[in-house]
C-alpha cells in the first residue's frame, strides 16, 4: 500500500507491507524503514511497537484529517491525495484569493468598511473576537470591497466569507 | 461554618473551589450560561443554576442574577473565583448589602486597591517601595508626554483601573509617546469605563515575584512566601514556580515582611496577592495587589501543605488565623503551566472547539486541576484556559522534568493547545538556569513552531489507525447471525 500523507506544509510518501492476519507492517518512509507491531487500546490509543521500542499515540479524526498526539506533540495528518482532489472540488468559479474569513469560530464586532470601498493589502476590514481575544482581519490584496456577508454580533467560524475583495484592474 | 455557597465562576477554578467545600461538608452551587450546560463545574456542584445566554454579560458578569440566585438557593456565601466578578467593587458591594458573605475582602478595600494610583500612594505611605513613577492618573497626553521626557524612556504606560495588559503599552521613544497614549486611552476606556493613564518607569528584564497573603478580619495577617511567575505572553502569566530561583532568605525575609505590611495598610482581609518586580540588581518594587485568589495559588499549596480555598472560607466565615508566621514551612519546588485554548504556531490565537480526546496525567506528584473534559466544546465565549498542570518535586530540577513527563502524558486532541510550546520552554537551557525575566518569551521563543521530529511516527500512526479503524464500526453495528437480504444485495440504487 502507498500514501502521501500531510504534516502541516510537508508530504512524504510511504510504502506499507501489512502481514496478513497479524498485527504487523514494515514501513518505508524516504529512506528509512521502519517495523511496526500494533495493538488499538479502545479507544483512541494506539500502542505500537517501532524497531523494538514501545510508543503510544493517540489517533482522533478531525474534519481535515487525523488528529496524532505523540509525547506532548500533536500533529495534524492529511492524506495529500483526499485533499488535492476535493481541494480540486471545492474551488468554485466565484471563490477568490481576496476572500477574507475568520481563522477560529468567532464573533463579529467591528466592521470598518463598507460595500464599494477602495483598501490597500492590510488594512483592516473586520475585527472578530474570540475568548476575550480581538482579532483584525485584514485586506489580502488592494482592492474593492465587492460585498459584505456579515453583520455584527454575528457567529462565525473558518470557511464562513465575511468579506469579498475584488482586485482593481489597470491601476 | 457555612452550610452551602454559591460559586459565581466556570471552568477549572469553580471544580476546584467545590472539591475544597465537599472535603469540608459544604454544599455548593454552581451558576452557569447557555454555553456551560454539560461544563464541567456544572457536573461537579450539588446544584446548578443557568443565569442566561452565553455573553459573559448575561451570564457570569450578571451581578443581579447572580445575587438573586444565591438568595432562592439559600447560599450563605459568594466565591467569585478569579476573573469575571473576583474584582469588582460593586459586586462584593452587592453582597454586603444583601447580607451574603463575598469570599474575598471588602468592597471598600477591592476598590482602593483595584486604583492603580490610589494603591501606589497608599505603599508609599506605608514605607513599600514603588516603581519610581507618577502617583496621579491623566486623561491629558501632552503631560504624559512632558512627565516621560522627565523620567526618561523606556516607560511604561498604564491604565489606571487596569488589569491583564489591557491599557497598556511600553514606549521606547519620544516618537512612538503620543499614539501610544491615545490607543491605551481607548483600550482603557473600552475595557474599564476609565481612561485615565499614569507612567512607571520601565525596569529592565525584571523578575515578577509576588507573595500570596493571609488576612482574618482580626488583625492577623501572614505570608505563605514567593511564587515567581515572570513566563508571560501577552502580560499574561503561562508558567509559575515557587520558591524563586533569584531568591535568597534575606531577600525572601524583606519582601515577606513588605507583603505583610500592605495588608495591614490597606485593611486587606481574607486571600490576596502582592505582586513586584524585582530587577537585575536584586531591588524589589510594589506593583499591584491581586484581591483574589490567583490562579497560579496551586503551587503555594503544594510547597506548605496549606489549602488557600479552605483558609478563605474560614477567613470568610469570621475564624481566626490560627497560623504563625514561623510555623509556616515550605518544602521542596513546584512548578505550575497553564493549559490554553491556543495556537502557539499562530501567535496564540484562540483554538475553541470540541474536545475529541482528553487524557490527564498523573503520577507522583502530579495535580491537574481541570475544567474541560472529553467531548467538551470549549466556548469561544470565555478565557481560554483548560487546566493547570501542577507538579511538584524535592528540587527545582526534579520537579523541572517532572513536569516535562506530565506534558507529554497530557494528551488531548482536537483543539489546539500550548502544550508542545510549554514543553519547549521548560526543556530549555534558559529555564533550567531559572534566567526567567517578563521578557524571556520575546527573547527566546519568537516565531516559535513545534519541531517536526515525531512527523513519521505520526504519519504510522495514521496509518495503523486506518488499518485498524476498518474493524471498528463493523465490530459496533453489525451483529452475529445470518447476513441480512441488505447484506447480501450487493450494489443498488433508488
Amino acid at each position: 500500500m502507498k500514501y502521501r500523507l500531510k504534516i502541516s506544509e510537508e508530504t512524504a510518501a510511504l510504502d506499507v507491507s501489512v502481514s496478513a492476519g497479524k498485527q504487523n507492517a514494515e514501513f518505508t518512509i524516504g529512506e528509512k524503514a521502519y517495523s511496526v507491531r500494533y495493538r488499538t487500546i479502545p479507544d483512541h490509543c494506539l500502542h505500537m511497537i517501532v524497531d523494538g521500542k514501545g510508543v503510544n499515540a493517540f489517533v482522533a479524526d478531525g474534519g481535515e484529517g487525523k488528529h496524532v498526539f505523540l509525547k506532548g506533540k500533536s500533529f495534524l495528518v492529511r492524506d495529500a491525495d483526499q485533499l488535492s482532489s476535493r481541494r480540486a472540488k471545492r474551488r468554485g468559479p466565484d471563490q477568490t484569493p481576496g476572500d477574507v474569513t475568520p481563522p477560529m469560530p468567532s464573533v463579529v464586532v467591528r466592521i470598518m468598511v463598507e460595500e464599494g470601498d477602495l483598501v490597500k493589502k492590510g488594512q483592516g476590514l473586520i475585527v472578530v473576537t474570540a475568548m476575550k481575544m480581538e482579532t483584525t482581519l485584514v485586506a489580502p490584496s488592494d482592492g474593492r470591497v465587492k460585498k459584505i456577508n456579515t453583520s455584527i454580533d454575528a457567529k462565525v467560524a473558518p470557511g464562513n466569507i465575511l468579506v469579498e475583495v475584488e482586485e482593481e484592474e489597470n491601476e | 461554618m457555612f452550610k452551602k455557597i454559591l460559586i459565581a465562576n466556570r471552568g477549572d477554578i469553580a471544580v476546584r473551589i467545590m472539591r475544597t467545600c465537599r472535603e469540608m461538608g459544604i454544599e455548593t452551587v454552581a451558576v452557569y450560561s447557555k454555553a456551560d450546560a454539560e461544563a464541567a463545574h456544572v457536573l461537579e456542584a450539588d446544584e446548578a443554576v443557568l443565569l442566561g445566554e452565553s455573553e459573559p454579560l448575561k451570564s457570569y458578569l450578571n451581578i443581579d442574577r447572580i445575587v438573586d440566585s444565591a438568595e432562592k438557593a439559600n447560599a450563605e456565601a459568594i466565591h467569585p473565583g478569579y476573573g469575571f466578578l473576583a474584582e469588582n467593587p460593586d459586586f462584593a458591594a452587592r453582597c454586603e448589602t444583601s447580607g451574603i458573605t463575598f469570599i474575598g475582602p471588602s468592597s471598600r478595600v477591592i476598590r482602593d486597591l483595584g486604583n492603580k494610583t490610589v494603591a501606589r500612594t497608599m505603599m508609599e505611605k506605608a514605607g513599600v517601595p514603588v516603581i519610581p513613577g507618577m502617583l496621579t492618573a491623566t486623561k491629558d497626553a501632552s503631560s504624559l508626554c512632558n512627565e516621560a521626557e522627565r523620567m526618561g524612556y523606556p516607560v511604561l504606560v498604564k491604565a489606571a483601573s487596569g488589569g491583564g495588559g489591557k491599557g497598556m503599552r511600553v514606549v521606547s521613544g519620544k516618537e512612538e509617546m503620543e499614539e501610544a497614549c491615545l490607543s491605551a486611552m481607548s483600550e482603557a476606556e473600552k475595557a474599564f469605563g476609565d481612561g485615565s493613564l499614569y507612567l512607571e518607569k520601565c525596569l529592565e528584564s525584571p523578575r515578577h515575584v509576588e507573595f500570596q497573603i493571609l488576612a482574618d478580619q482580626h488583625g492577623n495577617a501572614v505570608h505563605l512566601f514567593e511564587r515567581e511567575c515572570s513566563i508571560q505572553r501577552r502580560h499574561q502569566k503561562i508558567i509559575e514556580e515557587t520558591p524563586s530561583p533569584a531568591m535568597t532568605p534575606s531577600l525572601r525575609n524583606a519582601m515577606g515582611d513588605a507583603a505583610v505590611s500592605v495588608a495591614l495598610a490597606s485593611g486587606y482581609t481574607n486571600a490576596g496577592t502582592v505582586e513586584f518586580l524585582l530587577d537585575l540588581s536584586g531591588r524589589f518594587y510594589f506593583l499591584e495587589v491581586n484581591t483574589r485568589l490567583q490562579v497560579e495559588h496551586p503551587v503555594t499549596e503544594m510547597t506548605t501543605g496549606i489549602d488557600i480555598v479552605r483558609k478563605q472560607l474560614e477567613i470568610a466565615a469570621g475564624n481566626p488565623l490560627t497560623l504563625k508566621q514561623e510555623d509556616i514551612i515550605q518544602t521542596g519546588h513546584a512548578i505550575e503551566c497553564r493549559i490554553y485554548a491556543e495556537d502557539p504556531e499562530a501567535n496564540f490565537f484562540p483554538s475553541p472547539g470540541t474536545i475529541l480526546v482528553h487524557r490527564e496525567p498523573s503520577g507522583p506528584g502530579v495535580r491537574n486541576d481541570c475544567g474541560v473534559h472529553e467531548g467538551f466544546e470549549v466556548p469561544m465565549e470565555y478565557d481560554p484556559i483548560l487546566s493547570k498542570l501542577i507538579v511538584t518535586a524535592g528540587t527545582r530540577e526534579a520537579a523541572r522534568m517532572r513536569m516535562v513527563r506530565a506534558l507529554e502524558s497530557y494528551v488531548i486532541l482536537g483543539i489546539r493547545t500550548t502544550i508542545p510550546f510549554l514543553i519547549d520552554v521548560i526543556k530549555s537551557l534558559e529555564f533550567a538556569k531559572g534566567e526567567t525575566c517578563t521578557d524571556f518569551i520575546a527573547r527566546h521563543f519568537e516565531n516559535w513552531s513545534q519541531n517536526m521530529a515525531g512527523a513519521d511516527l505520526a504519519r504510522i500512526a495514521y496509518v495503523v489507525d486506518e488499518l485498524t479503524a476498518v474493524k471498528r464500526p463493523a465490530a459496533a453495528t453489525k451483529e452475529k447471525g445470518w447476513p441480512t437480504p441488505w447484506e447480501t444485495l450487493g450494489e443498488w440504487r433508488i
